[in-house]
């Protein structure tokens, strides 16, 4: 390949989210098209977006249509931070710089107030550390929605139970990609009583239907009992029979009839006060059974290295992932020269 | 870095991410530093070690028999625990801890080996995993990946296993101005039973 040649193009239809572009041989410039928003009816989206080298991380150039109708002007400006184009190398560090908490709320879904949410939309993970009050929820990630701008998000996964207390404190941190390999391990928020257990986890678990995970609850703790109650399903392996990962579903049905087991609890703060592990979901293989029954692909639990090098564009009104149904195009290269004085 | 070096510490780090991606986690709960999880404790490593003999894992190792030498111990058959070299420091705390320099035959000391908690030799990598902030007070933690033998496997695509390629100068060019050199290799690292690998994870004493 040469230089100063566009590398790579393509073309996607938005879902609202933000979105990875996978440029294997990196890039220097990417421009972006949202189409729908061309040939808009309504007013003021951005509809030109463009990034290069040297420009802020997270940020770039919008050129927003102003008017409802062909041939309004086009107004330039600068993207807000963290809502336009963002590197992305999955060999580097996932997270974000630390951002202060507040409080939060002691309800099953609690809701985060901070003073800052830039880079947080919905559907993003946080990785919570020091809650003061919610000691329970330090070191897990979750998928949060919910998002008042700088003022709160909402944690989406329901836990089995309210922490026990409110936050007075805390920190969190974005995590902008997941572990490398497929499929991951989750951490578990609830499993029901029922014929055919439904499992919530903090983040979409991305599994399929056939796959086998093991559930894993501690069944011990320094108290002697165990903190998470459902002790009884620990260890088991078990068919996926349902996939839901619909931000604030986020459920994994299994074929584990824990309708006699001890219900699932949450630990609470308290508990958590001293040191204990996660319950969990750890996936091991396929029923190829199922997986054939269902017409799902018999190697879908092939282990699958799923790093990339390239971008992640932001979703909104005049972030380059656009609305829910946008219509956006991209094309990136690569320059004989940078020279980023 | 030497590319021969950058070739199988790619391969590691490969392995690496997967086990930290898909293994299964059980955290230190025994220490006293008021993180969770905690830092290193031999409660810690017994309780995985009744769990892997429990799933009827094979250990890697036999023991090594006692001596009449000053200042040795006795080493137990071990399965592996594969850590970071950060945790160095953090295992000579560890009650039980025999530095290899204390094993009672040398010849028997793997390269990276930094000594044996009950029945756990430690190999120690710079590359060895970390997860950053990830603890309940926003500290690293070192993932201890603590394996049993066929507990995973690297499985190399026939004809695309590790090629390293040197081509002289004289395949450059008319001027034979540029050699070249470098590596390639198609490899997938796979756990084959999940009961018999555990991800230790603690954080520093």
């Amino acid at each position: 390949m040469s230089y100063g040649t566009i590398i790579q193009q393509g073309r996607f239809t938005a879902d609202g989210s933000s979105k990875n572009l996978s440029i294997r041989s990196d890039f220097d410039w990417i421009k972006v098209y949202n189409e729908t928003a061309i040939i808009q009816a309504v007013a003021n989206l951005g509809a030109e977006f463009y990034f290069q080298r040297g420009m802020t991380n997270g940020r770039g150039m919008v050129n927003t249509k102003l008017g409802a109708v062909a041939n309004d002007p086009m107004s330039l400006g600068q993207i807000a931070a963290s809502s336009g184009f963002t590197l992305l190398d999955t060999s580097g560090n996932p997270l974000s710089a630390s951002v202060a908490i507040t409080a939060a709320t002691d309800v099953v879904r609690p809701i985060v107030s901070t003073g800052s949410t830039a880079g947080v939309v919905a559907g993003s993970i946080v990785r919570l550390s020091s809650m003061t009050g919610q000691e329970d929820l330090s070191g897990y990630d979750f998928a949060v929605d919910t998002i008042v701008t700088d003022t709160s998000f909402r944690l989406a996964a329901a836990l089995a139970t309210a922490p026990g207390a409110a936050a007075t404190a805390g920190n969190y941190r974005v995590v902008n990609f997941d572990p490398l390999f497929y499929p991951r391990h989750r951490f578990i928020t609830n499993i029901t009583q029922a014929a055919n257990a439904v499992v919530t986890v903090s983040v979409p678990s991305g599994y399929k239907v056939g796959q086998e995970v093991r559930v894993v609850v501690p069944t011990t703790s320094q108290a002697g009992t165990s903190d998470f109650g459902m002790v009884e399903i620990n260890g088991l392996v078990g068919t996926v029979t349902a996939v839901d990962d619909t931000l604030a579903t986020q459920t994994v049905t299994l074929d584990i009839d824990s309708s006699a087991f001890t219900a699932f609890t949450f630990p609470t703060a308290a508990k958590a006060a001293v040191a204990l592990s996660k319950a969990m979901l750890v996936p091991v293989g396929i029923d190829t059974a199922t997986a054939i029954a269902q017409s799902q692909d018999l190697l879908s639990d092939a282990t699958d290295n799923q790093g990339l090098i390239g971008v992640k564009l932001a979703a909104g009104n005049l972030a380059p992932a656009g609305n829910a149904n946008d219509v956006i195009y991209w094309v990136a290269g690569k320059s004989f020269s940078v020279d980023n004085q | 870095m030497r590319l021969g070096v950058s070739l199988r510490q790619t391969e590691d780090e490969l392995t690496r991410n997967m086990l930290a991606s898909t293994a299964s986690q059980v955290n230190c709960v025994n220490g006293t530093n008021g993180d969770n999880p905690t830092e290193l404790t031999k409660e810690d490593v017994d309780e995985v070690v009744k769990a892997l003999l429990g799933a009827d894992a094979h250990m890697f190792l036999s023991g090594i028999s006692g001596e009449d030498k000053f200042g040795t111990a006795p080493v137990r058959n071990a399965y592996f625990a594969l850590a970071s070299t950060d945790l160095s420091g953090s295992l000579s705390n560890v009650a039980g801890f025999i530095h290899q320099s204390q094993y009672p035959s040398q010849d028997k000391v793997l390269d990276s080996e930094w000594g044996a908690v009950g029945n756990l030799r430690f190999l120690l990598s710079s590359i060895g995993s970390k997860t950053a902030s990830s603890s309940a007070n926003g500290n690293d933690v070192y993932n201890v990946f603590c394996v049993a033998k066929e507990a995973y496997a690297c499985v190399e695509q026939d004809g695309a296993s590790a090629q390293f390629i040197y081509r002289p100068a004289v395949y450059s060019g008319p001027l034979a101005q540029n050699v070249t050199i470098g590596y390639k290799f198609a490899e997938v690292p796979r756990i084959l039973n999940d009961a018999w690998v555990s991800n230790l994870r603690c954080t520093l004493s």
